[in-house]
């Protein structure tokens, strides 16, 4: 046994020396369905040599098995196998993480030129692991699995010796048998005979029908979101889980909606309970502000107003006009716009002169600075 | 003289500011500032809401889905007995990208995620995939919101 491992290692080594030559008849093998076997054979005669010299006696015993399926479906089944490899050149992406089904072991001979010497080793691996199942196993399906592998050393054996027409016709019949047989085997192995065209990398037990493929798809953009949203939402690096971390999410949007509805409702009280408001418009923006008004075209002077600095006699005068404004307005666009721009000149002024404001002493230019400081 | 501490003209916090400012004005020159019976309060603080709801959504324009609902909800309050809404609805309907919202996206998203759309205004008309998009944006939006907000209701206060 350990006999027959060592030599299928010497094989599968050769075989790799063959990957140009095989991949150029691996696109014959999709036009020409007659023989794939033999076309898998012929690509490989050394590899046939090596079957035959170096599968030894022990070898010649477990040979006979699938001459005992022959008529069986499993031979069949087994047969077929190569037939599964050509199409594996379809896929520029043959992802051959370990494959745990029977067929495998064969797909791994033939798409062994299309995968790098990386997963050569791994092939290989699978490869000694698949025979020592199969030599313990004593069900069908492992007995039908190696003796698949058998039974394509078997063939080429027996193309060797001129006996290949039969058995193509069997092959040929049992070609759509093993189509069937791939989608009934493992989704492992799925991945590797469907053509691919989205070209995912499916990982190990999982499947690859495009739906899959696209709802895969689907929830890593939502996990990469969610991931966003961790960051934004504080405290929640220590909640795993999507459902915990929409609650906190949900949590904390409710927190903020009503940290609004509680700040301006505090405004709005503040807003009864001081006459003179204190208003904090950026400095720069006055002008536009003033723009905004349609007296402003009326009152193009009152553009100076952010530079200046209200003596004493201004700003009761500007309280005066505040004051009469509070009445209804004469004229309304006028007095609008004195109002506002009152409000303003008074609040930086207020400043200084509300008690509670008399700490402060503040120029507009202060004003701003304090503004734009609070944000940082 | 330049503030080394000058605020980005562009950002959506001094965009907001100015807004609310604005309207926080309007407000106070609406009504005499001298009543203070609750009532008057309560009207005053609908009135600041929606304001701040409505700078904050003016501020991010039409950029977002849950800013153009809210929008289309604060015209639709404004514009209260015209026939005009579904057009409106329609419309913005139509600008979201409506896909079924169907709860099948993940595993266990079926309560959370309604609860979500519920919160996040227009959420009722978006996949899981957007509704996390703008789930994130509306709340950078509210932080700014709240602390503009409390800036100015710090300088009230004092």
């Amino acid at each position: 046994m350990l006999h027959r491992l060592e030599s299928l290692e010497s094989c599968t080594y050769d075989g790799m020396d063959m990957t140009t030559r095989l991949k150029r008849k691996q696109q014959y093998y999709v036009v020409q369905n007659n023989n794939p076997v033999e076309l898998c054979a012929s690509s490989l005669p050394q590899f046939q040599g090596l079957i035959g010299n170096n599968l030894g006696s022990g070898q010649m015993v477990e040979l006979k098995r699938p001459e005992d399926f022959l008529g069986t479906d499993d031979f069949q089944e087994f047969v077929n196998l190569p037939v599964a490899g050509p199409e594996f050149g379809y896929s520029e992406k043959l992802d051959l993480a370990p494959p745990e089904a029977a067929a495998d072991y064969c797909i791994s001979w033939t798409s062994s030129c299309q995968i790098t010497t990386l997963n050569t080793a791994v092939m290989k691996e699978e490869r000694e692991d698949m025979i020592l199942e199969k030599m313990e196993s004593t069900t069908g399906s492992g007995r039908a699995s190696f003796n698949k592998r058998k039974a394509e050393a078997v063939a080429d054996h027996k193309r060797n010796k001129g006996e290949g027409e039969g058995e193509s016709e069997v092959k040929t019949k049992c070609s759509t048998e093993i189509s069937r047989n791939s989608s009934k085997e493992n989704s492992k192995a799925s991945e590797v005979q469907k053509p691919d065209y989205i070209h995912v990398r499916a990982r190990r037990g999982q499947a690859t029908d495009s739906h899959s493929l696209a709802e895969r798809a689907r929830r890593e953009k939502i996990s990469k979101k969610m991931k966003c949203l961790q960051d934004l939402v504080p405290g929640c690096n220590k909640i795993t889980g999507k459902a915990g971390m929409l609650d906190e999410i949900i949590n904390y949007v409710q927190s903020l909606q009503r940290q609004v509805e509680f700040l301006s409702m505090k405004i709005a009280a503040l807003n009864s309970s001081v006459e003179l408001s204190v208003e904090n418009l950026p400095m720069k923006e006055f002008p536009a502000y003033v723009a905004n008004f349609p007296a402003a075209a009326k009152l193009p002077e009152m553009a100076g107003l952010p530079c200046f600095e209200l003596n004493p006699l201004q700003k009761e005068s500007v309280k005066c006009m505040l004051n009469e404004s509070m009445h209804p307005p004469q004229t309304e666009g006028i007095a609008s716009a004195s109002v506002s721009i009152s409000e303003q000149s008074l609040s930086s002024s207020s400043m200084t002169q509300l008690q509670p404001f008399s700490t402060w002493n503040m120029d507009p230019q202060g004003l701003y600075n304090m503004y734009n400081m609070g944000f940082h | 003289m330049n503030n080394p501490h000058h605020m980005n003209p562009r950002s959506l916090k001094s965009r907001f500011t100015t807004r609310f400012l604005r309207a926080l004005t309007k407000i106070r020159a609406q009504k005499p500032i001298s009543s203070s019976s609750p009532t008057e309060i309560f009207r005053r603080y609908r009135k600041i809401k929606v304001a701040a709801d409505k700078s904050m959504a003016y501020s991010v324009r039409s950029r977002k889905t849950w800013s153009r609902a809210m929008l289309w909800k604060l015209r639709s309050r404004s514009h209260r007995r015209r026939p005009v809404k579904t057009k409106f609805r329609q419309s913005v309907m139509k600008n979201t990208k409506t896909t079924t919202t169907t709860g099948e996206d993940g595993v266990g998203f079926g309560v959370e995620a309604s609860e979500l759309r519920e919160l996040v205004p227009g959420g009722e008309a978006m996949d899981l995939c957007n509704l996390l998009d703008e789930t994130a944006h509306y709340i950078k939006c509210l932080t700014t919101q709240v602390q503009v907000m409390k800036k100015i209701a710090d300088f009230y206060s004092l």
